[in-house]
C-alpha cells in the first residue's frame, strides 16, 4: 500500500517529474528540433531581402513568434497523445494533477525549443542596442506570448477527436497570429483600422509595445494601454481558464 | 479505507451526440471487487466494459448510480481516488520518444515515488516483462507487443492498490501473455487489487477468480468461471463430428449445439459414460474434453441475444 505522502492531493503535484518526462520525449524529436526556426528563419531572409534596415524588429517579431509557436506545439502534443497513444489515461488516472500535466507539458516543451530563440534573442538585442530594461521588456512580453499560446493550445487540443483536423487549425493559427499581423515587420505598416485587432492579439500586440519601447513605432497612449492591458488579461485569464479547463476535461461527459 | 476495492450500484452512463440517438452504455451496473481479488470483466464489443473501467479510472462521468473506490466516490472524489489506481488504457500506446526505461521510470516519479524506489521498480517491471533488452531502444522502434508489454510494465511497476487493465495483453504473443499474468499473481500475493477486460477467455480463466459478464450495459453473469461452466449445464463436453443428425438421441443428456454436420454435448461427467454408450450404439466417434470458458461464453451470452 501507499505511503501517506504518496495519497495526499495536491495542485501541481508531479509537475518537475512531468515536465522532465516532456522534455525526453522532446529531446528525441531531433528533426522537429531542427526545424523549429524554420518559418522564423524564412521570414527573416524576406525581410532581408527586401529591407535590410527592418532585420532588428524581425528579429524581435522571430522571438515573439517562436514563443507563439512553442504554445502551438502544445495544442499538437496533447492532441497527439491523447488521440493517437491515449498515454495520457495513464497520466490523468494518477496522483499527477491535471494541472500539473497542462504545464509540464507546455514547459517541457519550452524548455527543448528555448535555446535557438535565446540566439536569436541575443542577436536582436546586438543588431537594435537594447537597454536591460528594454531585454527584460522584451523577456516579459516573450513570456506572456508564450503563456497565452500555450493556454490556448491546450485548451483547443481537448476539442479535436482526430489529429487531421489539428493540422488545418495549427496553420490558421499561425498565420492569423504570427504572419499576417505586424509581428515581422512595423507595427506603423499595418493598416490603422485593423490596429485595434493586432493589439488584441498576442504576438502582434507583444511585438507592437517592443517596437515602441525602441522607438521603432509610435503608439498613442491607449494603443499601449489595449496591448499591454491586453496581454496581461490574455496571459492570466487564459492560463487560469487553461488550468481549470484542464482540471474539467480530465473525465469525459 | 473501505472492505472492497470496488463497488458499483446501479451505474448508468448515456452518451449523448448531436444528430445521433443516445447510446445507454451501462444500464445500472452493480459490482463489486474485493480487496486482493482478480476479476475479469468480460463481454463483446461494445458491452460496456471501457465505459465501465472508464468511470471507475475517474476518467469518465457516470450519467447516474454510484462508484466506490476504496470507499472514496470516484465521480465525487476523483483527487482521492487517484493515488489508489493504475490504468492500462484500451489501445494504450508509450511515448514513441521514450525508452521502456525512461517511460516506467518517469511515470513512477510523476506519481510522486522517490528516485531510488523508481529506479528499483522500473527494473524490476522490465525483467518481469522481458523488456531488459530492449530497455533503451525508443518505443518507436518496437513492435506493437513490445509496446503493450512496456504499458503493462509500466502500470505493474506501480504496485497500486487497485490496476484497471483494459484489454492488457493485446497483441503479445503467449509468452509474454503468460509472464503478465505471473506479473498479474504476484501483485495480488502482494495485495493488490485487480480488473481487467480481455476478449481472450482463456486468459479470463487462467487469471482471474471471480468474473463478470456484461451484455448491452448489464450484468448478465457473475460469479467463477467454473460456475459460469456449470451455470451452461455441465462441465464436460462430448464432440460428435457426425452426430448432427443425431441430435435427439442426445438432448436428454444437456444442452446440444449442432454446427453443420458436428453435435456438441454439453453434460455432466457423472453422465458420460451413458452418453458415450449412445455414441457408440449410434456408431459415432466422440471426444470428450473440459467445458472451455469460452464456450460457457458464447452459451450465455448468445442466450442473452435470443432471448431479446
Amino acid at each position: 500500500m501507499k505511503s501517506e505522502a504518496e495519497v495526499r492531493p495536491r495542485a501541481f503535484r508531479g509537475l518537475p517529474a512531468f515536465l522532465w518526462t516532456e522534455v525526453l520525449v522532446q529531446i528525441h524529436e531531433e528533426l522537429a528540433m531542427a526545424t523549429s526556426m524554420m518559418v522564423q528563419a524564412v521570414l527573416l531572409v524576406f525581410v532581408w531581402v527586401l529591407n535590410p534596415g527592418l532585420i532588428g524588429v524581425a528579429l524581435v517579431g522571430a522571438v515573439l513568434f517562436s514563443m507563439f509557436a512553442m504554445g502551438q506545439r502544445v495544442l499538437n502534443e496533447a492532441a497527439y497523445i491523447r488521440i493517437d497513444h491515449k498515454v495520457s489515461d495513464l497520466y490523468l488516472a494518477s496522483p499527477l494533477s491535471a494541472e500539473a500535466y497542462f504545464l509540464g507539458m507546455s514547459a517541457g516543451v519550452l524548455l527543448v525549443y528555448l535555446p535557438p530563440v535565446v540566439v536569436v534573442g541575443v542577436l536582436a538585442a546586438v543588431v537594435i542596442h537594447l537597454s536591460l530594461v528594454e531585454v527584460g521588456l522584451l523577456v516579459l512580453l516573450a513570456g506572456t506570448v508564450w503563456l497565452t499560446s500555450a493556454s490556448i493550445g491546450y485548451v483547443f487540443s481537448t476539442a479535436f477527436r482526430d489529429n487531421r483536423a489539428i493540422w488545418a487549425y495549427s496553420s490558421l493559427f499561425f498565420n492569423i497570429f504570427g504572419v499576417l499581423p505586424p509581428v515581422f515587420y512595423p507595427f506603423g505598416l499595418f493598416p490603422a483600422y485593423l490596429r485595434p485587432v493586432a493589439l488584441l492579439m498576442p504576438p502582434s500586440a507583444a511585438a507592437a509595445l517592443v517596437q515602441w519601447a525602441i522607438g521603432v513605432t509610435v503608439l498613442t497612449r491607449p494603443e499601449v494601454y489595449l496591448a499591454s492591458g491586453g496581454l496581461a488579461v490574455e496571459g492570466l485569464g487564459l492560463f487560469l481558464f487553461a488550468v481549470y479547463w484542464a482540471r474539467r476535461t480530465v473525465r469525459g461527459e | 479505507m473501505s472492505g472492497e476495492a470496488l463497488r458499483s450500484e446501479n451505474l448508468r452512463k448515456v452518451y449523448h451526440s448531436k444528430g445521433a440517438p443516445a447510446v445507454e452504455a451501462l444500464a445500472g451496473v452493480s459490482m463489486e471487487v474485493r480487496r486482493g481479488e482478480r476479476v475479469a470483466l468480460l463481454g463483446r464489443n461494445g458491452a460496456g466494459k471501457t465505459t465501465f473501467l472508464r468511470i471507475a479510472s475517474t476518467l469518465l462521468r457516470p450519467t447516474s448510480g454510484t462508484i466506490e473506490v476504496f470507499g472514496y466516490n470516484a465521480d465525487k472524489t476523483p483527487d482521492k481516488v487517484r493515488p489508489y489506481i493504475a490504468v492500462v488504457p484500451q489501445e494504450g500506446k508509450p511515448f514513441f520518444h521514450l525508452t521502456p526505461r525512461e517511460q516506467i521510470y518517469s511515470y513512477l516519479r510523476a506519481r510522486g515515488l522517490g528516485r531510488e524506489t523508481s529506479k528499483a521498480r522500473t527494473e524490476e517491471a522490465l525483467e518481469r516483462m522481458g523488456l531488459i533488452e530492449f530497455g533503451d531502444r525508443l518505443s518507436i522502434t518496437l513492435s506493437g507487443g513490445q509496446r503493450q508489454r512496456t504499458m503493462v510494465a509500466t502500470v505493474i511497476a506501480t504496485e497500486a492498490p487497485l490496476l484497471f487493465l483494459d484489454e492488457p495483453t493485446i497483441g503479445m504473443d503467449p509468452f509474454a501473455r503468460r509472464a503478465v499474468w505471473d506479473s498479474l499473481r504476484t501483485l495480488t500475493q502482494r495485495g493488490s487489487t485487480i480488473l481487467l477486460t480481455t476478449h481472450y477467455l482463456d486468459e479470463a480463466d487462467a487469471l482471474s477468480q471471480r468474473l463478470y459478464i456484461i451484455d448491452r450495459g448489464t450484468v448478465l453473469v457473475s460469479g467463477t468461471a467454473e460456475d459460469l461452466k456449470r451455470s451452461v449445464g455441465g462441465t464436460m463436453k462430448v464432440l460428435l463430428p457426425d452426430g448432427a443428425r443425431e441430435i435427439e438421441r442426445f438432448r436428454s443428456f444437456g444442452s446440444c449445439v449442432r454446427d453443420a454436420e458436428s453435435l456438441t454435448v454439453i453434460s455432466s461427467p457423472e453422465r458420460l459414460g451413458e452418453l458415450m454408450e449412445v455414441a457408440v450404439r449410434a456408431r459415432l466417434t466422440a471426444t470428450v474434453g473440459p467445458v472451455t470458458l469460452e464456450e460457457a461464453f458464447l452459451r450465455v451470452v448468445g442466450r442473452s441475444i435470443n432471448e431479446e
